[in-house]
Formats: structure tokens, C-alpha cells, sequence
């Protein structure tokens, strides 16, 4: 049997680009086609310095110049870079382990004692905090990236090398889409459980299909441009046109991609931890501490109260630097020529 | 048109085969039903537990492939899906509970879908006015929320306004009420246990259906053609519902194929806050009792869902496109 | 009704002009007495700005016209000089985040001051709009008499099938044949021109008293023009419709225009009747346009004169006149004060320039001393005196692709001929130009050259080595520094994520060049194609077009290649531009001893700069030989009506003379006729003998060899 029929997304004609998934469209909110007609759209003029001795600057030092003007990306670096730090140290500012459990103070509310609290089992909840963030952010970032980088590889090559390649690549995508990927995650997991990096491996091989099947889509677009076409004609070799004119120009799509990435990643992970498929105790993420508070949220509201505002740091300020990632990346970026969110 | 959906059916139906065969190796190497018996005194023999799982076609010294093969001719000649480790017949729990879940999903991919899109052609007609920003921020909110966090705040409102109202007109628990007959008071009450879990699904189901077509939609907005339909004097509006919102629906239809193991996936966390009897929370069970081909059912049950999606999918799909048809 | 600024209204002066032309083509609304009519569309110091990031664009800088009935009233600018930004401002279409400012008076009602619903119930019905691209103009997922007859029900009252029956009159009227069953029919079911033929049966389905058109001929091929153009025509005789027609293409405007309205950054430079403007023009940059665009006519040629620099960034304006820093005579006041648009004493119509009563007196020439700009004439005795080797021959070239069937199991259902036995030869500081429309084969003929690779029939020689030969990878890749590809859109066939350092370091890396190496080359293929050398810094989106398109030819250049491949290499560049790039091109094929294949559609381009040219039909050759020896005596049936149907931008010529407006489009090369595969459009074969149109039917023409022995050769029967 040669392929399985393949739950084909874009009937003849419509133009593939437009399979847009959620995720994606998410954040990509600000780049609305209010292309002005007539003018030139995009910011024209970036003017270097002038002075030339023959060296030229770096793409990526244009490209930083850009992203550190932006200042919601710049707050957005802040706040991660906070949560980062408070991932990595805040266990050094707390007598207490995770894993301790103070058993004269069972459910107390915030205090001097427990900055955060505890929880029913006696375990400080700053402490938990910290641990737990850092595990969550380990998962998803690690999850996210190696999601990105496999979609990427796999939906641009597969877009790019065409034909038979590009058929069985897509039947496969399409048939892990309809698999209902999260039985398999929870038959998965609940054998190998307690160990995070067999969650990240599973997470990431169940994970990267709807992104890859995206960037296939905006690939096959990419692949008709005239400057692929340029480089195959100029003998650049296939791989190297994948990496260097097609993935990149994937860019702001996969940026989104590695951003939103996360906050699935955080959200599957804490739907794993609550069906009890998750992270196991005596470990902690902040799914397992979510799913915890969600149950005393009325007695013990502090419970879920600090890895929720934990976790919406954590996905706003992805978001923030994902969209100030993109802008800088992006020249064409119409943010502010479409009378964007200011 | 009809030879165009049977053939693309008749490629679902391959897909759900081969998607259960896999998940039958799969489930048979990762769920060992031997260490159901580890717990239990006296300790077994490894004679004994196969002597007692063998009736049930799970003795791990049979070959995979015998069982396998047993386990197949029994699902195509007598859709016969097999026994638990203790003997249960997997047919007589899925029966009752595949249309509770069924139910769910269906109702709430539909509700998601149509709240997704109203509200995308909503804010995207206004794009950066205030609902759409509200309704942004709105949607962003929501994504962010675990599907048990927001069944458990509805559950916590219900409570809350059951008590306000005096009377229990909404339920929390269990997917019917044990004592009731008759026909139209069985569909009623059966409506009422909808409510809450059906609305958890679709506040968490819609965000992406509305971000999803509101920027399909902007882009066909800027297309030309909208742009003609206006210069032969339709509002801005108009030419969005009669000309931008029916091209820009042909990517949706085409996703919420996709988008039902998503639903799935919540209607198992929803079950399980909801305490349902429905294929999610039996799909807990089953793994946790390492019941092979109850797990196997229900990933047959999803990704039948999913086909029937699709299937959907594909006949709105050739309603909204006539190059579909013509070719 | 009183107009606010008590200004002349049009562009005719009503002074007492002694030399004054009345209106050459009183349109069926104006009255055969001298009485002016009211104008039926009245724009007062229209301004359209777009916020940016670098602060507002002024699109629009305050634009005045009068329209009168029943006449047209043609707008000309290169891209970004507001054009298009005027014509959605009539019609009250620019995007919602455009600022508007002016009056636009349509039979009394200020446009400009209504919003979207009170101005849907004017659009269509008073005024209507065809678009630029008909491929994505109309609504895929509605069939065509839907679209019509929805049109028709907005502003009438009409039953669905009142509304349906007049749909199929309309798509009668505008040409389509057998409307009633192409009703039904859905618009990817339809030809470019036929959709183009729709879009306009669209625009005036509600006879609307003012028609605007925005570049509508640009997108199709130029028989197709022609016929639109017609049609245009026709549908504004039917409707009694004034017409604002906005192009780029100075042709067009004198084929059909009344009057012209020059713009330039923003705003009206010269607005006059149509015959004054191209026989005397009054604005400098009208005198520099008229002298660099490319004529196709078979008249004497004159040389191509570039206008040094490009157009101003709609951000960064020059103080005083916009043209002031390409003008050859501009002085100090013009650097500092923008001139008003006014009509010089003794000329009519009107003209923004401080210099303008000097040129209408006579005493300065507006496009300056001529000697000030390299004067671009063809060096083709140069060419022929040095006959280099031959670089690219190519024998019977033959290649074809599959028509497959279905999403899911493609069934071959047929096979399109995209190419069918070309052969050339291109030498060594020579150009040949392949011309024909779009589907004639001469962009697969250009890739199956490319690609180095045996070819599906016939053969291909790249520098004395057949391609069929190659063995390994290694050796492709060793003869594509051979020969190098400068593409079309020079913003699509550069990677706009790499700065012009990194774009032209790449053919040099894939060749295998190390990083001192790079560093080298690179400042000097900047100076071989006159860019400044700091612009290795930049990404193309701070480019200009012309910019752009140099640096495509340098990075073609990177490897020192002796055969160049152009792609339509002026066709997405403006005029004004184009004159410039040619001039390159002309230059470093005579320093590099480079030989060229260009393939393009404009034979009016062409022929400033290519020695020979080969014309293609269907994947054949039809004609081919010395360029002027084809402009001065063309043979086949096709190559003459591709002549006659390239517009001149001369407007008692493009009256005058004979036209060939060939009927239909060129069919699809999947059902070649048995015969030669031109006689289902030709019009010698319609008239000619019994026996011709039998071997027309049957028998593919060969090849034949003019009586004069020159190298002109032409396929045809009926010669």
C-alpha cells in the first residue's frame, strides 16, 4: 500500500498558504494586510552608517538593533529573564526543599514563615514554586524547541524536495494528526512515568505535526519564490537553500511557533499531571501545582493562585519577545504602517 | 460530488484501521495486565496469571501476533472488541458510554466552531476597534487555560448560582439523573447535564477557531475580490459576510477534521472533573487497570470521531468550493 | 454649483489661447457648441496619507481635476506617484487606516465626506471601478452571472431572474461568447482577459456616469490588451460614462485619452489635452518621460534618454519641486519652494513648474541639454563587427508536461506541449531577445537552458559542451558559472532576509570561494554595476527598484558567467528606470564580451538593446531575425499583429494607424492544432485560397529563409 489516503487540507486551488493554525494565528494578530496601495509598505529606509571601509555589518547585529528598540519585546526579555533567574536561585533564598514537608503547618495560608505557604502534604510553596517552574520551563522550552526544529526540517524539506518525499511525509503528519495523540501520550507516559526527560522525548514526538504541517504549507509558497529559484540556478546545494532561504524566511512563523510552543507545552503537560499521567511526585512542575490548587480553590486559594500567575508570566512575556523576535526579523513587518495596537 | 466524498470516506475507514491496529502493538508493549496481579495475596504464579488472562486473549506468553490476530478476526467477524483483564466485555462498557462522549464532542466542536467564526467575523469587521481587541484579549485569556481550571471555575459558579437561585436547575455531577422516565423527561434531563461540560469544552474550544478565521478573514478582506464587491456598492460588511466569510470558511471546514482529537483530549479532563461515565474517564480507568483492549476501543472511538469530522469537512468543503467540484 | 477655488476647471486654459485645439473627440455627453458642460466629477486639492513608521506618507498631495462627461481623462505615473491611491480615494476604498482629505464632487455630493454606507449606495451605481488584476478581481467561490446579478440587485430593484437575465446581457455586451451558459460558470473557469471582460461588465452593470479604470490592461498579454481596451471602449459608448484611466503606460494613454494628468509624488504635474501634452510637453519631467520610454512603432529610432536617479521615497520628499533633483534644468527656487500647478500664459493646460513660461515661450528646452545624459543607441554594428563564438546553441528543443486529472490519484489526461522543436544560437557580445505572449514556451525554453540537463528532445550547448554530456554533479556545476540568471521582479528574486553582501556572497560560496576572496569581489561587482559600495549593508526592502534590479545583475555577474539569462528583466521596473537598466545591460555586455538570452513580452523594450529576436507562438518559433530588420519589414501574420498591438506613446500616430486586433487568446498548448499552430487567430488565413487554408489546417509551416538571404526566417504558409 503505497499511501495512506491523506486527510489532504487544501483541495486543488485554494492556496495552502492560508491553513493558518491556531496557534499560529494567535500571534500573528498584528501582522493584519492593510497593505497601503500606492506608497511603498514597509519601513524603507534603514539607513547605516555611512563611513565604509569595505566590512560589512552582520545581518544579525541589524537585526538585534531592531529588537532592542522594540520595548514591550525588551519588558518581555525582563520578565523571563526574572522567571529564569527565579527558576535557577529562589530555592538558594528558602530554608526549605520542595520536597520538605512541615507537618505543623498543613495548609497554611501565605506568611513570614512560608512566604507562599504550604500545601496540605506540608510543603512550602515557594519552594515548590521555584522547583516547579524551573521543571515546567526545562519541559517546554526543551519540547518547544526540538517541536520547531523537527517541524522545521521536516516541513520544509518535505516542501522543498517535492514529490514522493512530500507525499508520504504529509500522509504521516496527517495520520498522526487523527491519531488521538494524547491517548498515546498518556499510554506513554503512564509506563515510563516520574522521569521528565522521557516526558520532553514523548511530548516532542507526538508534538510536532500541526507545526510542521503549517510551515509545509507556507513552504510550498516559499518554495515557488525567485529567490529559491535564483539559488538553484546559481548551484547552491538543495539542503543549503532549505536552511538558508527557506527556514529562515520561516522565521517569524516558527518564532510564533517556539513561543506558543510553550504555553501548549506547559498546557498539555498540566492536562497529563491532572489525569495523573504527568510529572509524579515526589516531583514538582507547575502542572502538577496547578492541577493540586485547582482542587482546594475555594479553601486554599494560594495554592493556585502563585503557579497561575507563575504560568501567565511565563506565556505573556514568551509572547512579548516572540512578537518583538518577529518584528526585528521581519522587514516587510507592516506593525506600525497598518495603524497597529499601540 | 457524491464520488468524491465516498472515495474520501472510504480513505478515512483506512485510516481508523490502521490508527487501531497501531494502537493495539503500541498499548499490548506499554500496559502489562500481569501487574494487576502483583498486588494481590497470596503472590501468583506467572503460570497462574496467564492461566487466568489466556480466556481473555492477554496471556503475554501467547505471540503478539496470535493475539493479535485473534483480537482483529474478532473485532471484524463479530465486532466483538474483546474483554478486560478480569473479564469484563469491552463492547457492554463502551456501548452506553461512546454516545454520552459522542454527544459531547459533536455539540461542542459544532457550538466552537459557530462561536468562533460569528465572533471572528465579528471583530474582524471591526479589526483594532475595541470588541476586537476585547475579544482578543478575551480569547488569549482563554487559551492559556488548562481545560481542568476551567471546568472546575464553572463547576464553582454553578454551585454559586444554584444556591442564588434557590433551585438546582444546574447539574455538576454525572451525566444523567438516575430516577427519571419518560421520553421527554429523559432528553431534558439528559440536556441539563450537557450544559455545563459542553460550555467548558467550547470556551475552550472556540479561542482557536476565532483567531483562526479572524486573520483567514483579514486576509481575504484585503484580497481584490472583496475590493470589487465593494465597487459595485456593498458595505464594507456586506462584502465580508457575502464575499470575504465564504472563501475564508474553506481552510475551517478543512481544520476541524483536526481539531477534534483536541476536543477529545478535553472531553477526557472534562469527564473527569464532570464525573462522567463516558469514553475519557473510561479510558483513565483503562489504562490505570492495564485493560489492552478497552485503551484500543477508545482510540478506535476518537479516531472514528475524528473521521466523522472530517467527512463533515469534506461535503462543506464541496458546498463552499466550486473548484472542488469541477475537478 | 460653485466650485470653491475659482480656478480654471480642466486642463484647457478658457483664456483666449490663440492656438488653442478644440476638443479633437467631443464624447457623446458634451453639446457640439462651445459651451463648456458642468463636469460630472469635480476633485479639489485631494490629499491621501497612510501612517507609517517612519511618521505619515503622503500618498496624495493635493490632486485637482475636472471630468466631463463622456470623456477620459488618462491619470500617468510610475508606481508611488499616487495614482492608485487617487482612484480608491473616488471610490472610497482606501484602507480604513488612510487619512482623506479634499472634496470629491459627484453630481453635487461630497464623496470625500461620506461614510461606508452612504457611500456603498453611490459606488456601482454612479460611479464604478475596474481593477488592475482580473486573475484576482472576482469572488472564486460565486459563478459569474451571481456576481453580476448581486451587482445588479444592490442598487435595483430587480427579481433574481430580471437580475440574471440582465447578467447575461451584460457578459454579451462585453464580449463573452455564449453568455447564457458561461453564466454558470465560476471565474477560474475563465481566460485573464474574459475575467478582465467580466470585471468590467461588473463596473458598468448599473451605467454608472463615471468610470474608473486603474492600470486595467496591465496584467494581460498585449493582443488581449488591445481587444480589453476595445472593450473599454465600447462599455463606456454603452454606458455614456466619463473615464478616469489610470496606467503607467504612456501608449495606452495616447490610444485613449482626452486629456492626460501627468503625476508625480503625489500630485498633478501637467495636466493638458492629450495631443498638446505629447507633442509639446511643458513639465521637465513629461519632456524626460516622453524621451525615455521605449517606442515599438516602425518609425525612425530615437534614442533612449534615462532620467539619472529614481523616484523620491512618499517618506522622504525633497523640499520644493519633487522632481527638482532629476531635472536637468531646475534652479535654486526649485530646490527650495514647491511650484503650484498653473497655466502658462499662451499654452493651455495647466503645469507645476517655476520654469514653465520659459519653456512655453520656446526659449528653454525642458529636457535640457541632451548631451547631459548618456544617449542610449544601439551598438549592434559593434556586435556584428565582432562575431564572438558561439555560447548557447540549442537544436530542436523539445519538452512537455503532463495535464494530470484528480486531487488524489493524478490520471494523465493529456500532454502540453510547451516547447516544441525551438532552436537558436546565441554568440559571444550578442543579445537575443525570445518574445511572445505569456504560454508561448519562452520562459520553458529559458528553464530547460538553465537547468543543464539533457533536455526531453532535442539539444543544448553551453559553451561548447552539450549539457547531455555531464556526468556528475561536479561538472553541472563547473558550467553553471557559465551561465547566470538575472530574474524578472527583482524584489522576489532577492531573499529578503539577507543583507546585498550576503546575496551576492552566495554564488560566490556555492562555487566554493573562501572568505578573503568574498571580501574582495564583492566591492567591486557593487562598483561594476554603479551601486555605492555601502550599500552592501542593506536589505533589499531599503532598495529601490533599479537599485534592486543591479544588484540581481551583480550577483548574476558574481561568477564571471559568458552567458546571461534575462528574465523579463524590465517588465516590474518603472520607465524611468527601465532607460537606466538598459544602459547597464548595453555596458557590461560590451565590457564583459557577455552574451545575452532575454526572454520578454514588450517587444517596445527589446528593441533598444537586443540584436536579434525570435518570436515564439505556442512553443514554436514563428519568426526570427535582425531586430530592425523585423520592426522595419515583420512577416509572419503574428509577429505583425504583436507590432500593431503594442500601444505608441504618440498619440496622432497611435490614431492613424492600422491595427490587427487578433480575435481570442492563445489556446492552451495541451491541444496543439495539427497544423500550424497560429491559424485558428490568423487573419491571413481567413483570407486566404482554398489550398493555403488546407495546408494551414494540416500541414505544420516550415521554416523558411527571406528572399533577401539575410538571416530573417518566418514559418508560414499563407507568405
Amino acid at each position: 500500500m503505497g499511501t495512506p489516503v491523506s486527510p489532504d487540507p487544501t483541495p486543488d486551488g485554494i492556496p495552502a498558504t492560508t491553513t493558518v493554525t491556531a496557534a499560529a494565528a494567535a500571534a500573528t494578530t498584528v501582522t493584519a494586510p492593510a497593505a497601503a496601495p500606492g506608497p511603498v509598505a514597509g519601513p524603507a529606509a534603514e539607513r547605516p552608517p555611512t563611513g565604509h571601509d569595505g566590512r560589512y555589518l552582520g545581518r544579525r547585529r541589524l537585526y538585534l538593533r531592531r529588537f532592542w528598540r522594540n520595548r514591550t519585546a525588551v519588558a518581555g526579555v525582563a520578565i523571563l529573564l526574572l522567571l529564569v533567574l527565579f527558576s535557577a536561585f529562589g530555592q538558594l533564598l528558602t530554608p526549605y526543599h520542595f520536597s520538605d514537608t512541615d507537618f505543623s503547618a498543613l495548609t497554611q495560608a501565605p506568611g513570614t514563615e512560608h512566604l507562599f505557604g504550604t500545601n496540605q502534604g506540608g510543603n512550602d510553596v515557594y519552594a515548590s514554586a521555584a522547583h516547579g517552574l524551573q521543571r515546567s520551563l526545562v519541559i517546554a522550552v526543551s519540547v518547544s524547541v526540538l517541536t520547531v526544529a523537527v517541524s522545521a526540517v521536516v516541513g520544509a524539506g518535505a516542501a522543498y524536495l517535492g514529490g514522493r518525499t512530500e507525499k508520504a511525509t504529509l500522509a504521516l503528519i496527517h495520520f498522526l494528526l487523527i491519531v488521538p495523540s494524547f491517548l498515546v501520550l498518556a499510554l506513554v507516559s503512564h509506563k515510563l512515568a516520574g522521569d521528565w526527560r522521557v516526558l520532553v522525548l514523548v511530548l516532542t514526538v507526538f508534538g510536532w505535526m500541526s507545526t510542521a504541517r503549517v510551515v509545509w504549507s507556507v513552504s510550498t509558497s516559499l518554495r515557488e519564490r525567485d529567490y529559491v529559484l535564483a539559488a538553484e540556478f546559481m548551484g547552491v546545494h538543495p539542503l543549503r537553500i532549505v536552511l538558508r532561504h527557506i527556514v529562515p524566511n520561516l522565521g517569524s512563523l516558527l518564532i510564533v511557533n517556539l513561543t506558543l510552543g510553550v504555553v501548549s507545552t506547559v498546557l498539555s503537560e498540566s492536562a497529563l499531571s491532572f489525569l495523573g499521567f504527568g510529572v509524579q511526585t515526589p516531583d514538582v512542575s507547575l502542572g502538577t501545582m496547578l492541577a493540586d490548587g485547582a482542587g482546594t480553590i475555594t479553601s486554599a486559594p494560594w495554592l493556585f493562585a502563585f503557579p497561575a500567575a507563575l504560568t501567565v508570566l511565563l506565556t505573556v512575556s514568551m509572547t512579548f519577545v516572540g512578537d518583538g523576535l518577529r518584528d526585528a526579523l521581519d522587514p516587510t513587518s507592516t506593525t506600525g504602517a497598518a495603524g497597529g495596537r499601540r | 460530488m457524491l464520488r468524491y466524498v465516498t472515495r474520501r470516506a472510504a480513505g478515512w475507514f483506512l485510516v481508523i484501521a490502521v490508527a487501531t491496529n497501531a494502537t493495539y502493538f503500541l498499548a499490548s508493549s506499554f500496559l502489562d495486565p500481569r501487574s494487576n496481579f502483583k498486588e494481590l495475596r497470596p503472590v501468583r504464579t506467572d503460570e497462574q496469571v496467564s492461566r487466568a488472562l489466556a480466556p481473555y486473549n492477554l496471556d503475554p506468553h501467547e505471540p503478539l501476533l496470535h493475539r493479535w490476530w485473534d483480537w482483529l478476526s474478532g473485532v471484524v467477524l463479530r465486532f466483538d472488541w474483546g474483554r478486560s483483564p478480569v473479564g469484563v466485555e469491552v463492547n457492554g462498557e463502551i456501548g452506553h458510554r461512546s454516545l454520552v462522549s459522542a454527544q459531547l464532542v459533536i455539540g461542542a466542536t459544532l457550538l466552537s466552531v459557530v462561536v468562533g467564526v460569528a465572533l471572528a467575523v465579528h471583530t474582524a469587521s471591526r479589526q483594532y476597534g475595541w470588541r476586537d481587541r476585547a475579544a482578543q484579549a478575551l480569547s488569549m485569556a482563554l487559551f492559556n487555560v488548562p481545560v481542568s481550571v476551567a471546568a472546575l471555575a464553572l463547576v464553582l459558579l454553578a454551585i454559586r448560582l444554584n444556591e442564588q437561585a434557590g433551585w438546582h436547575f444546574l447539574y455538576v455531577a454525572g451525566e444523567r439523573s438516575p430516577d427519571v422516565e419518560g421520553f421527554w423527561a429523559t432528553l431534558g434531563d439528559r440536556a441539563a447535564h450537557l450544559v455545563l461540560p459542553t460550555l467548558t469544552l467550547t470556551l475552550t474550544g472556540y479561542v482557536g477557531h476565532h483567531l483562526t478565521q479572524r486573520s483567514l478573514l483579514l486576509d481575504v478582506i484585503g484580497s481584490d475580490f472583496v475590493r470589487t464587491a465593494r465597487a459595485t456598492g456593498l458595505t464594507r460588511a456586506q462584502a465580508i459576510r457575502r464575499h470575504a466569510l465564504r472563501t475564508a470558511l474553506i481552510p475551517t471546514a478543512q481544520s476541524v477534521a483536526f481539531s477534534i482529537p483536541a476536543v477529545f483530549t478535553g472531553a477526557v479532563l472534562t469527564e473527569t472533573v464532570f464525573g462522567w461515565n463516558g469514553m475519557g474517564q473510561y479510558f483513565v480507568q483503562t489504562i490505570n487497570k492495564n485493560d489492552v483492549h478497552g485503551t484500543v476501543a477508545t482510540a478506535a472511538f476518537a479516531a472514528a470521531l475524528t473521521a466523522i469530522g472530517a467527512i463533515l469537512a469534506d461535503i462543506t468543503t464541496v458546498l463552499l468550493d466550486p473548484r472542488v467540484r469541477v475537478s | 454649483m460653485t466650485l470653491a477655488p475659482a480656478r480654471p476647471t480642466g486642463p484647457e486654459n478658457p483664456g483666449p489661447g490663440p492656438e488653442r485645439p478644440g476638443p479633437e473627440n467631443p464624447g457623446p455627453g458634451s453639446g457640439p457648441g462651445p459651451a463648456r458642460p458642468a463636469p460630472v466629477l469635480s476633485v479639489r486639492d485631494l490629499r491621501v496619507s497612510f501612517p507609517s513608521e517612519q511618521g505619515p506618507v503622503q500618498a496624495v498631495r493635493g490632486v485637482d481635476f475636472d471630468l466631463l462627461p463622456g470623456r477620459t481623462l488618462g491619470i500617468v505615473g510610475e508606481s508611488g506617484s499616487g495614482k492608485s491611491a487617487t482612484a480608491l480615494a473616488l471610490m472610497g476604498l482606501l484602507p480604513p487606516a488612510a487619512h482623506l482629505e479634499g472634496r470629491i464632487l459627484l453630481g453635487g455630493r461630497d464623496l470625500a465626506a461620506m461614510d461606508d454606507t452612504r457611500l456603498a449606495r453611490i459606488r456601482g451605481k454612479d460611479i464604478g471601478m475596474v481593477f488592475q488584476d482580473p486573475m484576482s478581481a472576482l469572488t472564486p467561490v460565486l459563478s459569474v452571472g451571481r456576481l453580476l446579478s448581486q451587482a445588479l440587485r444592490v442598487h435595483q430593484d430587480l427579481s433574481r431572474k430580471d437580475a440574471w437575465e440582465q447578467a447575461v446581457q451584460l457578459l454579451d455586451l462585453v464580449g463573452i461568447p455564449d453568455p447564457r451558459e458561461r453564466a454558470k460558470a465560476f471565474p477560474h473557469e475563465f481566460s485573464g482577459g474574459m475575467r478582465q471582460r467580466v470585471v468590467i461588465a461588473l463596473a458598468i452593470a448599473n451605467k454608472p456616469s463615471v468610470l474608473v479604470a486603474d492600470e486595467p490592461t496591465t496584467a494581460l498579454d498585449v493582443t488581449v490588451q488591445a481587444q480589453i481596451l476595445e472593450v473599454l471602449r465600447l462599455a463606456q459608448r454603452e454606458s455614456g460614462a466619463a473615464l478616469v484611466l489610470i496606467t503607467h503606460d504612456l501608449g495606452v494613454v495616447a490610444g485613449h485619452a482626452d486629456d492626460v494628468a501627468v503625476m508625480y509624488a503625489g500630485r498633478i504635474v501637467e495636466h493638458a489635452g492629450v495631443d498638446e501634452l505629447f507633442a509639446r510637453p511643458t513639465m521637465p519631467y513629461t519632456a524626460r518621460l516622453l524621451a525615455a520610454v521605449p517606442t515599438a512603432g516602425s518609425g525612425v529610432q530615437r534614442p533612449l534618454l534615462p532620467i539619472a536617479g529614481e523616484p523620491p521615497s512618499p517618506v522622504a520628499l525633497p523640499a520644493g519641486c519633487a522632481f527638482a533633483p532629476r531635472c536637468a534644468v531646475a534652479r535654486d527656487v526649485c530646490r527650495t519652494t514647491e511650484p503650484d500647478l498653473t497655466a502658462p500664459a499662451g499654452r493651455p493646460g495647466r503645469v507645476a513648474c517655476h520654469r514653465a513660461q520659459e519653456i512655453a515661450d520656446g526659449t528653454l528646452d525642458p529636457a535640457g541639454p541632451a548631451g547631459s545624459a548618456v544617449a542610449l543607441t544601439p551598438d549592434r554594428a559593434a556586435a556584428r563587427r565582432t562575431p564572438g563564438e558561439v555560447v548557447l546553441r540549442v537544436e530542436d528543443l523539445v519538452k512537455t508536461f503532463p495535464v494530470t486529472r484528480g486531487a488524489l490519484l493524478k490520471r494523465r489526461t493529456g500532454t502540453l506541449h510547451a516547447v516544441n522543436g525551438v532552436g537558436f544560437e546565441v554568440r559571444a557580445g550578442e543579445t537575443l531577445a525570445l518574445v511572445g505572449e505569456s504560454g508561448s514556451g519562452k520562459t520553458t525554453t529559458l528553464r530547460e537552458v538553465l537547468r543543464l540537463r539533457a533536455p526531453e528532445g532535442g539539444r543544448i550547448e553551453v559553451a561548447g559542451t552539450d549539457v547531455a554530456t555531464l556526468r556528475s554533479a561536479a561538472q553541472v556545476r563547473e558550467l553553471r558559472s557559465e551561465v547566470q540568471i538575472v530574474l524578472q521582479d527583482p524584489t522576489d528574486a532577492l531573499d529578503p532576509r539577507l543583507t546585498v553582501f550576503d546575496l551576492l556572497a552566495e554564488p560566490l560560496r556555492a562555487a566554493g570561494a573562501d572568505r578573503t576572496a568574498v571580501r574582495s569581489r564583492i566591492p567591486r561587482l557593487l562598483d561594476l554595476v554603479g551601486l555605492d559600495r555601502a550599500v552592501g549593508d542593506r536589505f533589499p526592502a531599503a532598495l529601490s527598484g533599479g537599485q534592486r534590479q543591479r544588484v540581481g545583475i551583480a550577483r548574476a555577474l558574481a561568477r564571471e558567467p559568458r552567458l546571461l539569462v534575462l528574465d523579463e528583466p524590465l517588465s516590474a521596473l518603472d520607465v524611468s528606470v527601465q532607460a537606466e537598466i538598459v544602459n547597464l545591460l548595453v555596458r557590461l555586455k560590451r565590457e564583459l564580451a557577455l552574451a545575452y538570452l532575454v526572454v520578454a513580452h514588450d517587444l517596445a523594450v527589446v528593441r533598444y538593446f537586443s540584436d536579434r529576436i525570435a518570436v515564439m507562438y505556442l512553443g514554436h518559433i514563428v519568426e526570427s531575425g535582425a531586430t530592425e530588420e523585423i520592426f522595419a519589414r515583420p512577416r509572419h501574420p503574428y509577429t505583425r499583429a504583436l507590432l500593431s498591438a503594442v500601444p505608441l506613446p504618440d498619440p496622432q500616430r497611435e490614431r492613424r494607424r492600422e491595427r490587427i486586433v487578433l480575435r481570442g487568446e492563445q489556446p492552451s498548448a495541451a491541444r496543439l492544432p495539427a497544423g500550424c499552430v497560429f491559424v485558428d487567430r490568423c487573419p491571413l488565413h481567413r483570407e486566404a485560397d482554398e489550398s493555403v487554408r488546407t495546408r494551414c489546417r494540416t500541414e505544420r509551416p516550415s521554416t523558411v529563409g527571406a528572399p533577401d538571404g539575410s538571416d530573417h526566417r518566418y514559418a508560414c504558409h499563407a507568405l
